[in-house]
């Protein structure tokens, strides 16, 4: 175990394994006070008292969505990522034979600076370009890329889905978006009869992994069993969809490592890189370059409003001329619009995040009702700017208001039962 | 709104922390942190509309983007949803529901 940026983790790197029967996150019970704060964020009842003092536990893998909601949420620090790469990479790092590749998402640039000491969601893509770099990573590609792969992908099947309503075989609206690993692995539980809603296309990570071993190694002319590809996250979930054993299309393992926010910033801490004085790098061409609409992946909506920008050019023929379409753009709960593209009609949306009102609506499609086209579901609140990997949010960490609620809890657990 | 769990415990620490800290210390220290993943979205929608850090605003804009998927010779050059893409860039699911069924015949309890 080991303690970086405020969360414990458990040292542990594995291969070719079930990752269905992995803890990612589970609580340290010694270290628990039963405030409750972890079962109430959590939206399918993993996480639960398991003794009548209700110090809590993740009971099993199978019913943990990996979204790491109740780690950043726990005032006390008692819950702990039980994977971590972080010192296979260092290794990788040094090893002059390998390739190694970063893969960054987008909402990792808007927590990172916070571990050094910046405000709340300051952008810092380019010192985290420069910071790849100079760790050693051999090639700077970015996750952002890929999400704009993912709107060209997911746009047309969108498209197509819609054309071939009413023809025989034609697969099912609305559309689920897929990129976000929590809610595929709980559609895939709690709603298995509706996977064929979801949208086909892997997550962007799901795609970068195999687009570096093929496209990326014929481009470099490196050698693809010689790469090695790490995706950063701001995510614990995402350790889980990198050990899935169908993302191997490359001919070799698609993603070799996973690792959150939180530990990017512990590795370019461990290195004694100075991150503030860094200057703004870009990253390298070919699987790096990106747009405002990948960028936007980060926050609840995102997803849908990217796509958007790209539906309505495809379906009306005609130049969008201001790509903002703040109707989608949701902070919490669930959003609806109603877009009008001309030429073609009304495209019916549904954003949420939080996998309480994901149930809501696949309820709604379950029983026949759902009015949507196409749905963007983020386990996250708020989505992946606020995932389970992103550093702690500063009131949860602090130490004198830690304490503090500590006293109150033990106050009113102790008049509970004297009661 | 409906107060939640850690709305709850936030409130409380900041109560508690007027006791210690003195009223206006609290209120900005939480105001600013009782909005922090606004303030994350906030910043990511600048950046989408800063012309500086994004010169393009729309993926089909993206020259990398048009590389790849060119007709003549890109990668994907039979377009999105190709032949390629199916194999590199799609996927299946898997019904994982068996397990939590069988959790839930032993009496465990969850929210769905
Ligand atoms: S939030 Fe932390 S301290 Fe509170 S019950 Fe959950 S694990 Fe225990
Ligand atoms: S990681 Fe997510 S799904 Fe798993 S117990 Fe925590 S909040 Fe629940």
């Amino acid at each position: 175990m080991r303690q970086i940026e405020g969360v414990m983790y458990q040292t542990n790197a594995p291969k070719g394994v079930d990752p269905d029967g992995i803890f990612f996150v589970q609580v340290d019970a010694t270290r628990c006070e039963a405030c409750g704060s972890c079962e109430e964020v959590c939206g399918t009842g993993a996480i639960q008292a398991i003794n009548e003092d209700g110090i809590r536990q993740v009971v099993d893998p199978a019913a943990c969505m990996n979204c790491g909601q109740c780690l950043i949420s726990c005032p006390y620090g008692a819950i702990y990522e039980g994977v971590s790469y972080v010192d296979e990479i260092f290794e990788k790092l040094k090893d002059p034979d390998t390739i190694v590749v970063s893969m960054p998402a987008p909402a990792v640039r808007y927590g990172l600076g916070e571990c050094f000491g910046a405000p709340t969601g300051t952008y810092v893509g380019g010192q985290m370009h420069a910071a790849l770099r100079q760790l050693g990573f051999d090639y700077i590609w970015d996750n952002e890329f890929t999400a704009d792969v993912t709107i060209m992908e997911e746009g047309t099947e969108l498209i197509q889905r819609v054309k071939e309503q009413g023809k025989k075989d034609a697969r099912p609206l609305p559309q689920f978006t897929s990129c976000c690993p929590g809610w595929v692995k709980f559609a895939e539980t709690f709603y298995p009869d509706l996977t064929p809603n979801l949208s086909s296309c892997k997550s962007p990570i799901g795609m970068l992994g195999p687009l570096a071993k093929t496209y990326g190694a014929h481009e470099t002319k490196s050698e693809a069993r010689k790469i090695y590809t790490v995706s950063i996250m701001p995510c614990i979930a995402k350790k889980y969809e990198g050990l899935r054993p169908e993302l191997a299309d490359s001919g070799f393992r698609d993603i070799d490592a996973t690792i959150n926010t939180r530990e990017l910033a512990y590795m370019i801490k461990t290195a004694g890189i100075n991150f503030n004085s860094l200057p703004s790098q870009q990253p390298d061409p070919i699987l790096g370059d990106s747009t405002g609409a990948a960028t936007i992946f980060g926050n609840s909506g995102g997803v849908m409003e990217a796509a958007l920008r790209l539906a309505y050019e495809v379906l009306s023929g005609k130049k969008l001329s201001n790509p903002d379409i703040k109707v989608v753009r949701t902070h919490e709960g669930i959003n609806t619009a109603d877009v009008k593209v001309p030429g073609f009609g009304t495209v019916k949306v549904a954003v949420a995040s939080g996998l309480a009102n994901a149930a809501k609506l696949c309820d709604e499609v379950r029983a026949g009702k759902s009015p949507y086209h196409f749905i963007e579901i983020m386990t996250c609140p708020g989505g992946c700017v606020n995932g389970g990997g992103q550093p702690l949010d500063p009131e949860i960490r602090a130490s004198l208001f830690r304490s503090t609620v500590a006293q109150i809890n033990k106050r009113f657990r102790a008049r509970k039962v004297g009661a | 709104m409906k107060m939640n769990r850690r709305g709850f415990i936030k409130a409380c620490g900041i109560m508690a922390g007027y006791a210690v800290l003195g009223l206006n210390t609290v209120r900005t220290a939480a105001a600013d942190v009782m909005n922090f993943v606004a303030q994350r979205q906030k910043s990511v929608y600048d950046a989408d509309a800063n012309s500086g850090i994004y010169k393009y605003r729309k993926s089909q804009d993206n020259p990398m983007i048009k590389k790849i998927y060119d007709h003549k010779d890109g990668f994907l050059h039979e377009g999105p949803c190709g032949h390629m893409s199916h194999h590199l860039l799609h996927t299946h699911y898997v019904d994982r529901s068996a397990r939590v069924a069988a959790l839930k015949d032993k009496g465990f309890k969850f929210n769905l």
